[in-house]
């Protein structure tokens, strides 16, 4: 074991230095961009928030509520890391991922049997670290849970995405963000419901996607 | 001789401890007792065997030796070993006494004398005896019965008297066993041989009807196979746990791991979750692990900062886990397939870690393909033909007569009254109208 005692002794110094230095703390702010400006410019860090937890709500399935996300999920899983969609109402569809960027080899689709597994997957998902983003359609979900994903994006420095219906906007969640998505003739409003370390209440319009 | 350093581990409540859940003690000497023992002792020898190579078990007592002299350097000095060593006894749950001397008959000796236990060299071993009582001589009872006799009290008395006196008086093999035990004489012990494939079986002396109430004795049975893969320096890419019960056929769980593993809170991590769906027939009375392939291990360095250099291994624990809980069928990847017809351009296959974690394929430029909606339904949904104008279309699709998937279809890109975008169809076979995908 004296062999190891100067090794340690430097892993000290190294640990003392990252901490003066501040390295040692991951940045709250770090974000993935959204790929639009507009929302980007509205969001602290410039992006969606890694190691947190944002709620979409959107009025109806199909009026643009994947598109809004895609472009940060290609550049998270461009980057190397895992996109897990966890029960989706629908079958993603490899060829309209591809077109948008999404490597299909970072995807992994989790089926599950029940709302409890479903949760028990999002949060081993969020606290792998391998994984960028973690995306779960649940239906109903209590605070305590989203907290508890919080906790685990907070780990893993991941994004998890919660799809809830268009009425959870009328209930507060401890989400750091949340925002409601409704169609509009030429593409979809966004509504800044919450937005930790930013400015909610703002409403967005943004250019049509994917069609 | 002089570099022999033996450790003889005793544990007084083997039998009792072995059976993980037992509430009442189990008598190490009656029959039941003394297999129960044995099966345990096999397996702390196993586990044991990645402190020494040279690993023996007493063949009717709870009593293992560990020869440290060659590994003591390794470890750190003989300090340092035996703390490691006991410290992960203490994680076993097995209470045991240790000590060390330079003969194992010496040290399995001092695990029946009192503090000091650890003695290093033969002159110090010498001293030690001096003040003992000749009680804890391992002789037979008929020269107990002599030395008591003889008036002599302490072992060093005996060590005391000439060689030629303590043979004539109390036998040629009482000289051989002091000799041994002062290190003097050649004592060899038969060594304990690491099986080729891993068996181990814990016997719970009650019936368990909860699978949590599995954990306990599951977690001390990794832990003993840890240790053994340590010592054969292996990791193990599957492994079986039976469940016996009384009046059932054997339940059998296979866990397979996508990448080689030989820790044992990670296996004991998939099991948690395989236990957790899983669903005996019966109430469980003892437990068998067993592991029959064995690969060479994958070292990862552990970054202390805990930042992510290891995507790979995190996303193979990750799918091993989700694996084990949720089973094989709920994961999927998915993968482009040259076909036109939507539902099969689309095709989920068993996630392949390799495969994940290769360079993305930049896809293919000589097929453009129309763009495509994100979401699909399984299935195509008939529906009344659109009221409102179609936003865009129609897109022409026929393909699959070739193998009975014939479609002929006219694709068209319609709103609903929420505001969705959905992508329908005209069969023009039968001129009715189907949903089949949504602009999400």
């Amino acid at each position: 074991m004296e062999s190891v005692i100067p090794a340690r002794g430097a892993v000290l110094d190294r640990l003392a230095r990252l901490c003066q230095s501040g390295h040692w703390r991951r940045s709250p702010l770090a974000a993935a961009p959204s790929g639009f400006a507009q929302l980007d410019a509205s969001l602290p860090g410039g992006g969606w928030p890694l190691g947190a937890i944002a709620e979409l709500m959107p009025a109806a399935s199909g009026i643009g509520e994947l598109s809004v996300l895609l472009p940060a999920l290609s550049r998270l899983a461009r980057a190397g890391r895992y996109i897990a969609w966890i029960a989706p109402p629908y079958l993603p569809h490899a060829p309209a991922l591809a077109q948008r960027g999404l490597p299909l080899e970072r995807v992994l689709i989790i089926r599950s049997c029940s709302s409890q597994e479903s949760l028990w997957a999002a949060e081993q998902a969020l606290l792998c670290p391998a994984f960028g983003a973690v995306l779960s359609w649940p239906a109903r979900i209590s605070d305590k849970n989203v907290r508890r994903l919080q906790l685990a994006a907070e780990t893993g420095a991941s994004l998890g995405i919660l799809y809830r219906p268009a009425a959870a906007a009328r209930e507060p969640s401890p989400a750091a963000l949340r925002l409601q998505l409704e169609p509009t003739a030429d593409g979809l409003a966004v509504a800044i419901l919450k937005c930790r370390g930013g400015r909610s209440g703002l409403r967005l319009q943004l250019p049509q996607a994917a069609v | 001789m002089s570099q022999e350093l033996w450790l003889c581990i005793r544990f007084p409540q083997l039998a009792t401890e072995a059976l993980a859940l037992a509430t009442t003690s189990v008598d190490g000497h009656s029959a039941g007792g003394l297999l129960i023992q044995r099966a345990a002792l096999e397996r702390l020898a196993a586990w044991a065997y990645q402190w020494s190579s040279l690993i023996s078990c007493a063949p009717c007592e709870p009593l293992l030796w560990l020869e440290l002299g060659a590994s003591r350097t390794l470890f750190g000095g003989h300090a340092a070993l035996l703390a490691r060593i006991e410290a992960g006894l203490l994680q076993l749950g097995y209470s045991h006494v240790c000590a060390l001397a330079a003969s194992p008959t010496a040290a399995a000796l001092l695990t029946r004398a009192d503090e000091p236990r650890c003695v290093l060299t033969k002159s110090q071993l010498r001293q030690r005896f001096a003040s003992l009582g000749l009680d804890l001589l391992e002789l037979p009872a008929a020269t107990h019965s002599a030395l008591q006799a003889s008036g002599l009290r302490r072992i060093g008395q005996l060590l005391d008297l000439p060689a030629a006196a303590i043979a004539r008086r109390f036998g040629p093999e009482t000289v051989l066993y002091l000799q041994r035990l002062c290190a003097q004489a050649s004592d060899p012990r038969p060594a304990w041989r690491a099986p080729d494939t891993y068996g181990a079986r814990c016997e719970f002396g009650v019936e368990v009807h909860s699978t949590t109430a599995l954990l306990f004795p599951l977690q001390r049975l990794l832990l003993e196979f840890q240790g053994y893969l340590y010592a054969r320096d292996c990791s193990v890419p599957r492994f079986t746990l039976e469940f016996e019960h009384y009046r059932h056929p054997v339940s059998r769980v296979t866990i397979g791991l996508c990448a080689p593993a030989r820790d044992a809170q990670q296996l004991l991590g998939l099991a948690r979750e395989r236990l957790h769906a899983l669903q005996l027939p019966a109430p469980v009375s003892a437990l068998r692990l067993q592991a029959l392939e064995f690969s060479s291990p994958q070292i990862v360095q552990q970054d202390l900062f805990g930042s992510d250099t290891q995507p790979l291994q995190s996303l193979q624990r990750l799918l091993d886990r989700l694996h084990a809980r949720l089973g094989p069928d709920s994961l999927h990847s998915l993968q482009l397939q040259a076909d036109y017809r939507p539902e099969r351009s689309s095709r989920c296959i068993a996630p392949d870690p390799a495969r994940m974690s290769s360079s993305p394929q930049a896809p293919a430029p000589d097929e453009p393909m129309p763009e495509r909606p994100c979401w699909l339904l399984p299935e195509p949904r008939c529906i009344e033909a659109p009221s409102e104008p179609l936003l865009r279309g129609p897109e022409r699709i026929e393909s699959g007569w070739w193998d009975q998937g014939d479609v002929q279809r006219d694709y068209y890109i319609a709103r609903s009254g929420e505001g969705a975008q959905l992508w329908v169809f005209r069969d023009r076979r039968d001129g009715r109208w189907y949903l089949q995908g949504l602009w999400a």
